[in-house]
């Protein structure tokens, strides 16, 4: 799934960024490289607010849904898993 | 000893430079490029410390693709600086990590200055400044510039540096990467900066390649035997080496960071961006902050509080009172009175003030000719005048016309912006220092990116509203040069106001002989601005062939309070910028305009009827009756709108008494009338802008090509106006002609695009072939 179509509030791992060369070193300066950690809080028509690494930004439309990620599993969940799995 | 201050953008570096140099900081511009330079000494009498401090820009990284990152580098390793303080924002520890890594890499000493730490402390957080100094290898020191804690301690631990080397590190080399970094650092055998340089190399950054042209084939082979990176990251060594820091830093620095209270699960900032950046009410919410800070700086009736004070109240006021109520009224005779129930806003009440000043040295002495009694002329004088006028009274009269017409008004006339300019410069600020214009830029973003530019250059041309000096300075947030660019060219569009008085004057004569709602024909003036802009605007992005613009990827500072000292570091920046040009630039073009306005090719003191202006001008007549305004008085006010834009109005009453008088005097048609407010309104603004446009542009080609376009467009612009007010049906005709130049420029874009594409085809192939040999090499 891309960063437009991600779900708000929940942890998510940055997968592939499939952008030029350039934006692609931008983000990676900025902290957004595969791998990465990130929120979505916000999202305005596609144009989007993540928290990566304890900062806040925003990117638009375009770069967005170049950004591959997926559902991050949360310590907190792995626990339930573990549990779920225990049992 | 000379330190230079680097580190990330937001993260307090500019105002840690202030709190160290004070007021002996000056703006300069890196050679060749519009990036600020800001140099300053730091002294301190008591220890005996003195520093020269250079704050390098605002950079995340020391990779060379922004002209920020390539000075700041080519600063760092030229080794002119004695140590790099890198500045580092202790909330936002990991991101800031990545660029220390980065420095420590050179050979410079490097001192860590650890800011925020007050922020930090708010966030219920705290870091073992002890263990990070361990840690990186060099000495740490937490501060707050904001609060000035911890300034002291961080310049002796500098003065400790002092004629100290440093050995570069690097955190990379413990990986993946290990064999690969060491082998190219063996072939660089001991050059200076030599780790920096080879992990530049194994990233490919094209700067070091070129520094080391003769060894790229052996470090791609070197390369190539890595086998690791070619299986996880496809070959990509520079995603390698970015996802080896990050692992680093996340790994062993930035768990230094420990919870001292609970983490709330939004922070203060995050709520606050719930609203001010929502989809729907974000847009809004800044409009309505937008209005109230235009009511302060220019509103005559403040907070609209004449709703609740009663007519009439102010009108007996004092002089003194009179500059912060409105005290002018009418009245039938009987006892009904209207207006002088209003009080100015700053803005305006500091404007007054400032006039007020210049009327004391400056205002004109009137000397009456008289009969007396026995029937003998006499003068008499009915206005003493300023203490300037006074002083010059026995002057020659071109020395009392240079010096009081000449200079002062025009640098008069300059300055009664100041206030206004320097409140709302002040508003914006503070808006920019709370963190609050970054969010405006990306609510703004995509309405900007149809027509070619982004959310950043909202801001700037919403300030030419008020003024576009400050507004064409405010481009200097925008990073893309073209957008830069294209953003300068159309802040006249947007009305200033300074032309206002301009549409108020016509806008009162076409009230009473054609009847038009004054509100609207001034409102009409400024949509033409707007729609003119919008379409320049997209025939620029057009033609300039760029494939889109630039992705927008800002950062988000966190919300915090304005601080007083930085705010007003920066007003009295802009001041000092303001009055130097006022008095140099200014005075120097108001001087030549009032020469050509007052004498005659023979170099007599003549009317302004016969100056070499009005001659000039009537040359010229021809070329502006296509526009309706055919009449060198029209001509010659727009010219000294160059001095300031209400002088046009000033000048058509010098010239023919009063705008009504002109406009009966030279038969003008209605639609010549509004034709001329349009060419005022977007053909080259006064020398103030043009001023901050050429200093922006930074090339006097630029800047010519900038002002042909202004005088272009408003010739266009005012002659469609005029022929389609005369003749409405030609409108179908215009319509068409836009319609067919938009077609036109669409397949230009279109014929650049694929040109592009082609060329990056072409380079693929080479690049496939040279790849292909290798493979058969091997």
């Amino acid at each position: 799934m891309y960063l437009l179509n991600a779900p708000f509030n929940s942890q998510l791992e940055v997968v592939k960024i499939n952008t030029d060369e350039k934006t692609k070193n931008r983000l990676q300066n900025i902290g957004v490289i595969a791998g990465c950690k990130l929120v979505l809080m916000q999202s305005n028509f596609g144009d989007v607010i993540v928290k990566v690494r304890d900062c806040r930004l925003a990117m638009n439309k375009d770069v967005a849904r170049r950004i591959e990620v997926e559902r991050a599993i949360t310590q907190a969940e792995e626990k339930v898993n573990e549990d779920s799995f225990g049992r | 000893m000379k330190i230079a201050l680097a580190g990330n953008p937001n993260c307090g570096k500019t105002t840690l430079f202030n709190a160290l140099t004070g007021a002996t900081a000056h703006v300069g511009n890196w050679a060749g490029v519009t990036v600020e330079k800001l140099q300053g000494v730091y002294k301190d009498r008591k220890s005996g410390i003195a520093f020269d401090i250079v704050d390098l820009p605002g950079i995340y990284s020391l990779s060379p693709y922004t002209p920020e990152e390539i000075i700041s580098r080519n600063y760092i390793l030229s080794h002119d600086a004695d140590v790099v303080l890198n500045v580092v924002d202790a909330t936002n520890l990991e991101r800031n990590l990545y660029l220390t890594t980065q420095l420590l890499e050179t050979d410079m000493p490097v001192v860590v200055a650890l800011n925020m730490e007050d922020s930090l402390e708010k966030e219920g957080k705290s870091i073992d400044v002890e263990l990070l100094s361990q840690k990186l290898g060099v000495p740490v020191v937490s501060i707050s510039a904001l609060k000035q804690k911890g300034l002291k301690e961080l310049m002796r631990t500098i003065k400790e540096q002092e004629g100290k080397e440093r050995k570069a590190v690097s955190f990379i080399t413990r990986g993946v990467l290990k064999d690969t970094v060491d082998e190219v650092f063996v072939l660089l055998n001991d050059d200076k900066d030599g780790l920096f340089d080879s992990i530049k190399l194994v990233e490919g950054d094209k700067l070091t390649k070129e520094k080391y042209k003769n060894l790229v084939d052996d470090i791609e082979q070197i390369k190539s035997k890595n086998k690791t990176v070619l299986e996880k990251y496809k070959g990509d060594y520079e995603a390698c080496v970015a996802d080896c820091r990050y692992r680093y830093i996340n790994e062993h620095l930035s768990n230094l960071v420990t919870f001292v209270s609970p983490q709330p699960e939004l922070s203060k900032s995050d709520k606050i961006d719930k609203v001010l950046t929502h989809k729907f009410w974000g847009i809004p919410i800044f409009l309505l902050i937008i209005l109230a800070v235009f009511h302060i700086t220019f509103s005559e009736n403040f907070l609209y509080l004449s709703i609740v004070i009663p007519d009439g109240s102010f009108k007996d006021a004092g002089k003194v009172a009179s500059l912060f109520v409105d005290t002018e009224y009418e009245t039938d005779g009987e006892s009904n009175i209207s207006g002088a129930n209003s009080i100015k806003s700053p803005g305006v009440f500091l404007q007054g003030l400032v006039e007020e000043f210049a009327d004391l040295v400056n205002a004109p002495r009137v000397v009456e000719e008289s009969v007396n009694e026995n029937g003998e002329a006499v003068t008499v004088v009915t206005e003493e005048g300023g203490w300037i006028p006074r002083l010059l009274k026995n002057a020659p009269a071109w020395a009392q016309g240079i010096i009081c017409n000449g200079i002062l008004s025009g640098v008069f006339g300059v300055i009664s912006f100041l206030p206004q300019i320097l409140v709302l410069f002040l508003f914006l600020t503070i808006l920019e220092d709370t963190g609050y214009m970054a969010r405006v830029a990306f609510i703004m973003d995509r309405a900007f990116r149809k027509i070619g530019l982004s959310g950043k250059s909202f801001m700037p041309l919403l300030m030419c509203f008020g003024c576009a000096v400050p507004g064409i300075m405010a481009t200097r947030t925008i990073e893309n040069d073209k957008e830069r660019r294209a953003t300068i060219l159309l802040a006249p569009f947007f009305s200033c106001g300074a032309k206002s008085p301009i549409w108020f004057a016509f806008a009162a004569v076409l009230a009473s002989t054609v009847g038009w709602n004054p509100e609207f024909t001034v409102f009409g003036v400024y949509l033409v601005g707007i729609a003119v802009a919008v379409i320049a605007a997209l025939i620029i992005k057009k033609l300039s062939g760029q494939k889109g613009v630039t992705p927008f990827i800002m950062e988000l500072p966190t919300y915090h309070a304005p601080q007083f000292k930085s705010v007003s570091v920066h007003i009295w920046q802009k001041l000092k910028h303001f009055l130097f040009r006022a008095g140099t630039i200014i005075a120097a073009s108001t001087v030549v305009i009032w020469f050509l306005l007052n004498f005659s090719f023979s170099f007599k003191m003549v009317g302004e009827e016969e100056s070499i202006l009005a001659t000039v001008g009537g040359w010229f007549e021809w070329l502006f009756v296509p526009l309706g305004f055919g009449n060198w008085k029209f001509i010659v006010a727009s010219v000294t709108g160059l001095i300031a834009k209400e002088e046009v109005i000033s000048s058509i009453e010098v010239l023919a008494g009063s705008v009504e008088a002109l406009i009966t005097e030279s038969g003008v048609s209605t639609a010549g009338i509004f034709a001329y407010m349009a060419f005022n309104l977007l053909t080259i603004p006064c020398m103030a802008t043009v001023g901050a446009a050429a200093a922006e542009f930074g090339s006097a080609k630029k800047t010519v090509g900038a002002l042909a376009f202004w005088l272009v467009t408003s010739y266009v612009v005012a002659f469609i106006i005029n022929t389609v007010g005369s003749y409405w049906w030609t409108a179908f005709i215009f319509a068409f002609i836009i319609a067919a130049i938009m077609v036109i420029a669409h397949f230009v874009e279109k014929k650049k695009h694929i040109d592009t594409l082609r060329r990056e085809a072409a380079e693929e192939m080479v690049k496939n072939t040279d790849k292909a040999e290798e493979a058969q090499n091997d």
